[in-house]
């Protein structure tokens, strides 16, 4: 499975994706996202992004970023179990 | 590069399913409504409800922004779409979910202007493009979306565009919540609360939820091993003897949401007296309209729209869904006069909506002895 995820939440034909930023001019970035995409996103409430990091996107704009890697050793942690390689089934 | 991997590892998913197992006593039912309908529709495409003990059961809230509109909402929208020199865009369900008066798509075939984006800065954009019209955005969604057109408002305000204007449909998660939680005989025990929205306006805001009405709630993410931690989550606060809100989404949400997004929410939009929520009735200071320093980019404030009340067709039933009270497939037309390709209601029209995920992955999993539509 290669690609960023799709996270489903709200409104219709747009989902908040995370999105990996790739360069930024002022207030907007381009992002490479699902499936290799790039699109330009505004990063007025992030604006203090920087090219590698990983946002929350919804509706053309970017809502927060994120802090992955923490959260993936916390759930494995708590299981005792390292996080599989494979997924349970392919992003859609 | 993996990023979803880990969250929807078998192993883990095993692991959380059998901790769930032994946190509940046989024979009891817990009550979890899942608010969002982005973590409804993990639920049916991953089929979560088959790795829980018969004793867990999922309810599906109020959180899909398409469902929860009122047809007269749709009506308004479809006679802005009518008046001359207006270009209509918004987000491409909201494009089909039927109105008194059909939907704004089969308006857009009879002639009117109505035209799909992503974003509202796409709407913004177009209002370049069509300097002789007015490209209205018909916006709706809880907190998660409301700050997109907030910053598009901002920016239109700094441009000085004249040719563009928010039909603002904005809604607050907080008072559906309050509804759903102060509904006579209410069978809910726990919450998963919303992933995106509290990105947005942080784990604190649901902090009423277990002091004010003793109900634990876990803020989640979306993927498979994300809602099988929550549900863990809560369950775990319930044999500890705690009732609390506990955040699974920590990389992303923090107790304090985005400052930046609420300060311009706040700038360009302020609480409604009331709104009519499909399903669960007016509810006072629900929903947000345009503060008077942006009347110039308001529709309503630039337009006369008919504000109607459209009664739900009878038969359709979105209000008890989206409040939980009964399951999709007990409508008497789910799957037969209302379907995804021909929607009846919301609930059916966006993929978030419970109707609609349950028609696209869970109608296999029903036993024969109770059909679909029955």
């Amino acid at each position: 499975m290669t690609g960023l995820a799709p996270e489903r939440c709200i409104t219709c034909s747009d989902e908040a994706v995370e999105a990996v930023v790739v360069e930024l001019e002022g207030l907007e970035a381009v992002v490479l996202v699902a499936g290799g995409a790039h699109e330009r996103v505004a990063v007025d409430l992030v604006p203090d992004a920087a090219p590698g990091e990983l946002l929350l996107c919804h509706a053309g704009i970017a809502l927060e970023r994120l802090e992955r890697a923490l959260q993936t050793a916390q759930v494995a942690q708590s299981h005792k179990v390292v996080p599989a390689a494979d997924g349970m089934e392919a992003a859609g | 590069m993996k990023y979803v991997d880990e969250y929807r590892s078998a192993e883990l998913a095993r692991g959380l399913s059998s901790e769930i197992a032994s946190l509940v006593r046989p024979g009891e039912t817990v009550r979890i409504m899942e608010v969002c309908g982005g973590h409804t529709h993990a639920i049916y495409r991953h089929g979560l409800e088959d790795l829980l003990p018969p004793e867990v059961e999922l309810v599906h809230g109020p959180g899909c922004p398409v469902c929860v509109i009122p047809m007269g909402r749709v009506d308004d929208a479809i006679a802005l779409a009518e008046e001359p020199g207006v270009t209509l865009a918004t987000f491409g369900d909201m494009m089909r979910v039927p109105g008194g008066r059909g939907s704004l798509l089969e308006a857009k075939a009879r002639g009117a202007d109505v035209r799909m984006v992503y974003s509202p800065l796409d709407a913004l954009a177009l209002a370049a493009t069509l300097p002789d019209r007015r490209v209205v955005f018909f916006a709706i969604g809880f907190e998660t979306t409301a700050p997109a057109t907030a910053v598009t408002l901002l920016r239109a305000r700094a441009q000085a565009t004249p040719n563009f204007a928010v039909f603002c449909n904005h809604v607050t998660i907080e008072p559906p919540l309050r509804a759903i939680l102060e509904t006579p005989g209410l069978q809910v025990d726990a919450f998963i609360g919303p992933g995106h929205v509290s990105t947005v306006i942080g784990t604190d805001a649901y902090r009423f939820i277990p002091e004010e009405y003793g109900r634990p709630v876990a803020v989640s993410a979306f993927e498979p091993v994300d809602l099988l931690q929550s549900i863990a989550m809560l369950l775990r606060q319930r044999a500890e003897g705690r009732c609390e809100v506990e955040n699974q989404y920590t990389r992303v949400v923090r107790p304090e949401g985005n400052a930046r997004a609420l300060a311009a929410i706040n700038e360009t939009m302020e609480l409604r007296d009331d709104f009519e929520w499909r399903g669960l009735g007016t509810i006072p200071r629900s929903a947000m309209q345009l503060r008077p320093a942006f009347a110039a980019w308001d529709a309503e404030q630039l337009y006369t729209v008919p504000g109607v009340r459209i009664e739900d067709p009878k038969a359709c039933r979105c209000g008890e869904v989206l409040t939980g009270q009964i399951k999709p497939w007990e409508c008497g037309v789910f799957g037969t006069a209302c379907t995804p390709e021909r929607p009846l209601g919301t609930c059916m029209v966006s993929s978030e909506g419970a109707c609609a995920a349950f028609y696209a992955y869970g109608r296999q999993r029903r036993p024969a002895e109770e059909p679909v539509g029955a």
